[in-house]
């Protein structure tokens, strides 16, 4: 018979169907965090101590046997060994016993606190109406509902931190970056306009060609506004591209203080946006980029930062004819610097398996907890602050059940954000105890 | 570490360990799901021998290491790997131990071929968005099968997936089971031929939504009498048949007692009763409506109902329709809130397909948790993880993983053998032909698949697919994914590419 000889090559795994590894000493549960609602001043969390933890620190290195001191909700230190009570007087202390522990995962473009329910438009918040499509001062942070289902249902499997971005228009506003608090009103919002965001391919007049002269033109508009505010002033002004509280709002990304992130993925935007990006000096990074590979020499050449979601594999639009699983892998080994996401603001808590598939098809497995932290931070330039578990860094950390975050089997079993241990409950955790047993219901 | 490993290509199992055993266990003994037995094993046709690994049946069985044998298209052989007798003609595969071989994977629920990609206007071919009753029409004719997305499925692992209309309609027309055949040049190519015909319904939010300013339904008290209405209609339609039927018995066996009456003896001897005079002509059949014929069939339980339905409470006032028209769902499909009311479910025998995580996209997606699958599995009811996605249909088994795990994290026991039912038997009895496929028994369909390990960790994918016993995909290898036509010079370099 003339049937090809079958090659199988076979990845072996630590164990076929392994169950969960056995668990780990349980945490101690740390305590509550009182609930205040009467302050009117945001409650200090209390100093925790985290010992005996497996660091994955989040830039590749890892402590195999650390201690992590969160004072104020930043790290205050970070070291191998055991720090006692004299490090941290007054301090919680929790011993991990060994178990993996990571910087919060960081999600990236969502629209969290801006949209309950999907198809029910009395629930969103993520755009701005307007006939202009250059909205660059649409700033979303005041709109964030922290009282929103969707953080909590986040936040307890891992997600600590998100860019919350507008959508619609070409220029749809600016990001707005939070600590996933649930229901903390008062300091969900970590900074505001820390990146202005945009839409390539065809999102204005029709066309890509205009789309990308559309861009460069409020830009090149900003630019003259600034430089020409008398003359605007006294009417005096050219047609712009945009309102000019719109291209005010352009200012520091043309100042280079914060980045231009666009949603683009065929290779040939890919190409004009760098070059755009070359030509007026800005930071920038794309969102999407299903065709990434095909431009990799170029966007790490022009050190652009680029965001992909693993699983776009299929031709959905034209645009992304060119979709690989293996996108991350090879613009990785290419010397860009890549995160990864989950274009779904409700299940952005799917990031691990995102990160999975992405090791699945080639990513370095710390590379991919990078993509995941430290490299969504520097997306949005707020690597100082956000990303791995550093010294002087918001205290936005996971301590997993399972050696592998990644894995289906691995859950958060406890998740702290900005210092704070949350209540490890949802809305969605609620309605499984609910309906646990049906045994109170009418037959 | 990858190990290649090559083929033994055996003749007289000259390379090949040989087996102690000739007898092997059948692995009929505790089976899922209410299958018949399946047909006696082949003894025709090419022989693979796949040994070594984990051999998951989906039948309960474990074997490992285990062994399988494929026989043409079925599979004729399942058990330990040293318990399967390999035949002399045999192309003997030893797999890595790490590797393990599961059915073929079975989506109740995608429209590849009916949405395909790209998502041009021109592929939109699911919904008959003309009324929102439209029984009359069938997937299968809308079904394009050069979508891109099938061959993706099939390097998933899938081998069977039932194609469904959209969710505009209340009664969106019949759904298309299909074998994910490679290189068919129309929808007959990939029919599932056993497959017993289903019909999609929809509850909810879609039908009013889409019909809200077209006439209605608007409410979802519209959508109910919508449904009603049609069964009824179909209730009448065949009580003119079954009339027509027995005017026709009459009229034939009268015809056999005397000569076929003429109009010239019209008058003649013996002029009886009415009756008599109403069968001297032929009966004529009512009108046929193709439409009423699928509804009549759900009614005669010859085809199977799949309802798109998320709430618990309309879920519930659909069963007890179904009920008063004297017919079953056999699948709430998306039931967001099955966990609501799986006690009812499960004594209505109506499956749930469902996602692992999908949830407030929309109003009646609300209240999804994770545990969905757990919960209603442990009430007794038989789940199914579909994925509606042709993202999601190419990880099916992830997606069973994490309802699995989500499960045992909130403390509902699900072993990996329940988990793997989700995806496979459960799946082939919700279309009907889990007497044919969904699992690795004797006589069965060869709808195979080897995994790189354990199908339920994220890093494992699948390595060799063989749907109807022919080789269908291979990760690393010659066959590699197949192509469609829309992939030639616009894909060409992603030929490799996962």
């Amino acid at each position: 018979m003339t049937r090809p000889a079958l090659r199988l090559s076979l990845v072996v795994l630590a164990s076929a169907l392994a169950f969960a590894p056995p668990f780990l000493s349980a945490v101690q549960a740390a305590p509550p965090v009182a609930d205040n609602p009467d302050a009117s001043e945001p409650q200090a969390a209390p100093a925790t101590l985290l010992i005996h933890a497996k660091i994955h620190v989040g830039d590749g290195t890892v402590i195999d046997d650390g201690s992590v001191l969160i004072e104020d909700g930043k790290i205050a230190k970070v070291q191998p060994g055991t720090l006692g009570a004299a490090d941290a007087p007054g301090a919680t202390v929790v011993d991990l016993g060994g178990k993996t522990l990571t910087p919060g995962l960081i999600a990236a473009d969502t629209a969290l606190g801006l949209v309950e329910i999907g198809l029910e438009d009395s629930t969103h918040d993520e755009a701005r109406q307007d006939e202009s499509p250059i909205r660059a001062s649409y700033d979303p942070g005041p709109a964030v509902n922290a009282d929103s289902s969707l953080i909590a249902v986040q936040a307890i499997e891992g997600i600590t931190t998100a860019a919350v971005a507008p959508r619609g228009g070409l220029i749809s506003g600016s990001v707005a970056w939070i600590d996933l608090l649930p229901n903390d009103h008062r300091r969900i919002v970590a900074e505001r306009s820390v990146a202005v965001v945009a839409n390539g391919g065809r999102a204005v007049q029709g066309s890509r060609a205009a789309t990308l002269a559309e861009l460069r033109r409020a830009f090149e508009d900003a630019q003259w506004l600034r430089e020409n505010e008398r003359n605007f002033d006294r009417g005096a002004a050219r047609e712009l591209a945009g309102h000019p509280a719109d291209l005010e709002a352009l200012w520091p990304v043309l100042d280079d203080e914060v980045p231009l992130v666009v949603r683009a993925n065929r290779a040939s935007d890919l190409l004009a946006l760098v070059e755009l990006a070359g030509e007026l000096g800005v930071e920038l990074t794309i969102l999407g980029a299903a065709e990434g590979w095909k431009v990799k020499e170029e966007l790490a050449a022009a050190k652009v930062h680029v965001v992909v979601q693993p699983t776009r594999n299929l031709p959905g639009s034209l645009d992304g004819l060119g979709s690989r699983m293996d996108n991350a892998a090879l613009l990785q080994a290419a010397g860009v610097t890549v995160a990864l996401a989950v274009f779904d603001t409700h299940n952005v808590r799917n990031l691990t398996q995102e990160a999975g598939i992405a090791v699945a098809n080639g990513l370095d497995a710390k590379a991919a907890l990078s993509a995941v932290t430290l490299n969504v931070a520097k997306a949005y330039g707020l690597d100082d602050d956000y990303g791995t578990i550093a010294v002087g860094k918001v205290a936005s950390v996971v301590v997993w059940d399972g050696e592998d975050p990644f894995e289906f089997s691995t859950w958060a079993e406890q998740v702290y954000v900005r210092g704070e241990a949350l209540d490890m409950r949802s809305r969605q955790t609620q309605l499984r105890e609910r309906y646990r047993e049906l045994d109170g219901f009418a037959p | 570490m990858k190990v290649a490993l090559l083929a033994c290509l055996a003749s007289g199992a000259l390379a090949c360990d040989k087996p102690t055993q000739t007898e092997v266990p059948d692995g009929t003994g505790e089976t899922a799901g209410d299958a018949e037995s399946p047909p006696p094993a082949p003894t025709e046709g090419a022989a693979i021998l796949l040994r070594g690994g984990t051999v998951l049946t989906a039948t309960g069985q474990t074997f490992a290491p285990g062994a399988v044998l494929i026989r043409g298209a079925d599979i004729a052989a399942v058990g330990p790997a040293d318990a399967v007798e390999v035949p002399e003609d045999a192309e003997v595969i030893e797999l890595d131990a790490s590797a393990v071989i599961t059915p073929g994977i079975i989506d109740t629920h995608s429209h590849m071929g009916v949405y395909a990609s790209p998502g041009f206007r021109a592929h939109g071919d699911g919904n008959e968005v003309a009324s929102p009753v439209t029984p009359y029409v069938r997937a299968e004719e809308g079904f394009w099968p050069q979508d891109p997305q099938i061959n993706h499925a099939i390097a998933g692992g899938v081998t069977v997936a039932q194609i469904l209309p959209g969710s505009a309609n209340l009664i969106g027309g019949r759904t298309f089971t299909v074998k994910l055949r490679p290189n068919s040049r129309s929808a007959e190519d990939m029919r599932f031929a056993a497959a017993p015909a289903g019909l999609k319904m929809a509850c909810g939010e879609n039908p009013k939504r889409v019909y809200g300013e077209k006439g209605g339904p608007t409410t979802r008290m519209g959508n109910v009498a919508g449904y009603r209405k049609a069964f009824q209609e179909a209730v009448e339609y065949q009580r003119s048949w079954d009339s027509y039927e027995r005017a026709l018995a009459m009229w034939e066996t009268e015809s056999d007692r005397r000569p076929r009456p003429s109009r010239s003896s019209e008058d003649g001897e013996g002029g009886g009763g009415g009756g008599r005079r109403e069968y001297r002509e032929q009966p004529q059949p009512p009108p046929r409506d193709f439409g009423m014929d699928t509804l009549v069939g759900v009614l005669d339980g010859d085809i199977l109902v799949h309802m798109h339905c998320y709430r618990a409470d309309e879920m519930s006032l659909m069963l007890e329709l179904a009920a008063s028209f004297g017919f079953s769902i056999r699948s709430f499909h998306h039931a967001v809130e099955a966990y609501k009311i799986a006690d009812r479910l499960a004594a209505a025998e109506t499956s749930v397909s469902i996602w692992a995580d999908w949830w407030g996209f929309k109003a009646e997606a609300y209240d999804g948790v994770r545990e969905n699958a757990a919960l209603f599995t442990q009430a007794g009811g038989r789940a199914i993880i579909h994925s509606d996605s042709a993202e999601g249909i190419q990880r099916l088994n992830q997606e069973a993983a994490k309802a699995m795990f989500a499960g045992r994290k909130a403390g509902i026991e699900v072993t990996p053998e329940q988990a793997l039912e989700w995806i496979t038997i459960n799946a082939a009895w919700a279309l009907g032909v889990d007497d044919v496929t969904g699992s690795l028994e004797p006589g069965k369909d060869a709808d195979v698949v080897v995994w790189s390990g354990d199908p339920f960790s994220v890093y494992t994918r699948a390595q060799v697919v063989f749907v109807d016993g022919e080789l269908v995909y291979e990760r690393e290898g010659e066959t590699g994914r197949p192509r469609s036509d829309f992939d030639l010079g616009l894909r060409d370099d992603l030929q490799e590419a996962p």
